[in-house]
């Protein structure tokens, strides 16, 4: 099965790049692509002129590749704290240390408390993250994915689920992110994807039928048709 | 020096280090003093508890912490059992500073020989082909007579031999007091291990491993890393086993020992770090006691008490009693 076929562009650092398409479009497949989840069958990822497509997921991430997921994927059992310090400590050779405790090293305690501040959650630091409300975890998510300082940031549905409250919060926290990062989103929400995007990229059926400004692709004439047909279904 | 950090005035995660200490000191000198009280039949159990707690504290590495299912991990307590006999009886390598390294060496290549075949597959097959790896020892062990003496196993195994004569290991308080300094030894390294970095990535990976990857950790190598560690912590209880008892026999390189140290870890509480100490101790003791009165009933007891702990203490028994620890000292200080 194709579930993506033939789609080709490119994001610059800097770039706020926002994937849209109807549900089964390919966006997740896309994604899984980029961060090294699936292999293609044919062509080739490159990050900053160099081919990772045969590339290891943690090897993408040490580049600078960072990625949300769409179900949030936490360490439930874990604190949020602790999630964080996981995060800190991956890009890092502290990683493999069996030794010092986690928990004392202490510029990435300060590291941490600075993310889960920026976030709103650092007074939940010491709850485990299964008791946390949804919309932490998906903020918790996004910190996560921060931690590492990535070049790339890969934000799945970032806003799915959240409140018209916290889905603004979510927004205003990507919109702080350092502007020489390169940001690709995933989202439905059109709010969040006019209100970010400097490019979007319409897939339908695994394939790019539109690319362009926020402006170009509200007058695109097959976008209008794709979202047109799908409130036809829907009523 | 810089700024002092924001955190560290904040005392994280609330005080941790001085209050764990008392339980763990309280544990200490019970076990130092127990055997100067003990008749020597029940001196033999403690000493069981206390290597069997090691074993099974090594097999919570990999099964408690990393979330792999080993159904195999008798391999590297048998594994480092018989090397350390043969060596001693077979070889004449006397020093227990020899005997040792080479047994530990045994289970170490074991491990990394069974890891990377093993960790090929995971969940379920992980499971089954752990265990067809040990059961794959359990045979050499029984057929390869001349060297294991095959069946009844190998005997003759001495009490170690340090080679300092005021350190003689001949009686069993003796020999309980090593067991003892070397079980401390092992936990504090496990407990260091398990509040590392490198124990949180393998909690990690046990609840999320394409995250872990996703943030830069090379799984397979952590579950590898982790795997072999394991084998070595259990072949230092197969070590301390084999001169405890004086024999080593096929039975404890393959299944049934494999299946009763998951017992313990499952009993006492997998993922805790001392929850799979006091499962051995549970199982150690009711079995010491079941020999005694029951001997044959001791399979249909060991699945009565499996099934009431599984139904009873889902996440084993360490968990729930600390749940109920806290839940005394925390309405006390309301009161107060």
């Amino acid at each position: 099965m194709i579930a993506t076929n033939e789609v080709s562009f490119r994001v610059d650092a800097g770039g706020r790049l926002v994937i849209i398409g109807p549900n089964g479009a390919g966006k997740s497949t896309l994604f899984n692509l980029l961060n090294g989840q699936l292999m293609p069958d044919a062509g080739n990822v490159f990050f900053f002129g160099q081919d990772v497509t045969r590339l290891p997921l943690h090897r993408r991430a040490h580049m600078g590749m960072a990625r949300s997921f769409q179900l949030t994927s936490l360490f439930p059992e874990l604190s949020v704290l602790e999630n964080m310090m996981l995060a800190l400590h991956g890009l890092r050779s502290s990683r493999f240390n069996p030794w010092r405790a986690t928990l004392s090293y202490w510029n990435l305690l300060d590291k941490a408390e600075e993310l889960l501040s920026l976030l709103d959650l650092w007074s939940k630091k010491d709850d485990q993250v299964h008791m946390i409300s949804y919309g932490e975890q998906r903020k918790l998510e996004i910190a996560l994915c921060l931690a590492s300082s990535p070049r790339l940031l890969l934000l799945d549905e970032p806003s799915a689920g959240l409140t018209s409250d916290e889905r603004l919060a979510v927004m205003e926290i990507i919109r702080k992110l350092p502007p020489d990062i390169a940001v690709i989103i995933v989202d439905h929400d059109m709010d969040l994807v006019f209100g970010l995007a400097n490019r979007i990229i319409v897939l339908h059926y695994g394939q790019i039928i539109a690319e362009g400004t926020p402006e170009e692709i509200q007058a695109d004439p097959r976008v209008k048709e794709v979202y047109m047909g799908m409130e036809e279904e829907k009523t | 020096m810089g700024r002092p950090s924001p955190i560290q005035d904040r005392k994280l995660p609330a005080g941790r280090p001085m209050a764990s200490a008392v339980p763990y000191l309280t544990a200490a000198v019970i076990l130092f003093i127990l055997p100067l009280v003990l008749p020597s039949y029940y001196l033999s159990v403690l000493t069981m508890i206390l290597i069997f707690g090691l074993f099974a504290m090594s097999l919570n590495i990999i099964f408690g912490h990393t979330g792999l299912n080993s159904l195999g991990h008798a391999a590297f307590f048998g594994m480092a059992g018989y090397i350390a006999g043969i060596s001693i009886v077979t070889y004449g390598i006397k020093s227990f500073w020899i005997s040792t390294p080479l047994a530990l060496a045994g289970a170490a290549v074991t491990a990394a020989v069974f890891g990377v075949i093993a960790l090929r597959v995971s969940g379920v097959y992980f499971l089954l082909v752990t265990f067809a790896l040990g059961q794959l020892l359990w045979t050499i062990a029984e057929k390869w007579y001349s060297v294991t003496m095959g069946r009844s196993g190998f005997v003759g195994i001495p009490a170690p031999d340090l080679g300092i004569s005021l350190l003689d290991l001949g009686t069993p308080v003796r020999f309980y007091y090593f067991v003892f300094v070397i079980f401390a030894l092992c936990y504090y390294l496990m407990a260091r291990l398990h509040r590392s970095p490198f124990g949180y990535a393998l909690q990690g990976i046990r609840e999320r491993e394409s995250r872990m990857s996703a943030l830069g950790y090379n799984v397979w190598l952590y579950k590898y890393i982790a795997y072999i560690v394991a084998g070595v912590f259990a072949g230092v209880g197969g070590i301390l086993y084999a001169h405890f008892n004086g024999s080593i026999a096929p039975s404890h390189i393959g299944f049934s020992n494999s299946a009763l140290v998951m017992l313990m870890v499952i009993l006492g509480g997998a993922g805790t770090l001392w929850g799979p100490v006091l499962g051995a101790a549970l199982i150690v003791l009711i079995q010491s006691f079941a020999s005694l009165v029951v001997p044959a009933r001791w399979p249909l007891i060991l699945g009565i008490l499996f099934v009431v702990g599984v139904m009873g203490f889902r996440g084993g028994i360490g968990p729930h009693m600390v749940k109920r620890v806290r839940r005394i000292f925390s309405s006390g200080s309301y009161q107060s």
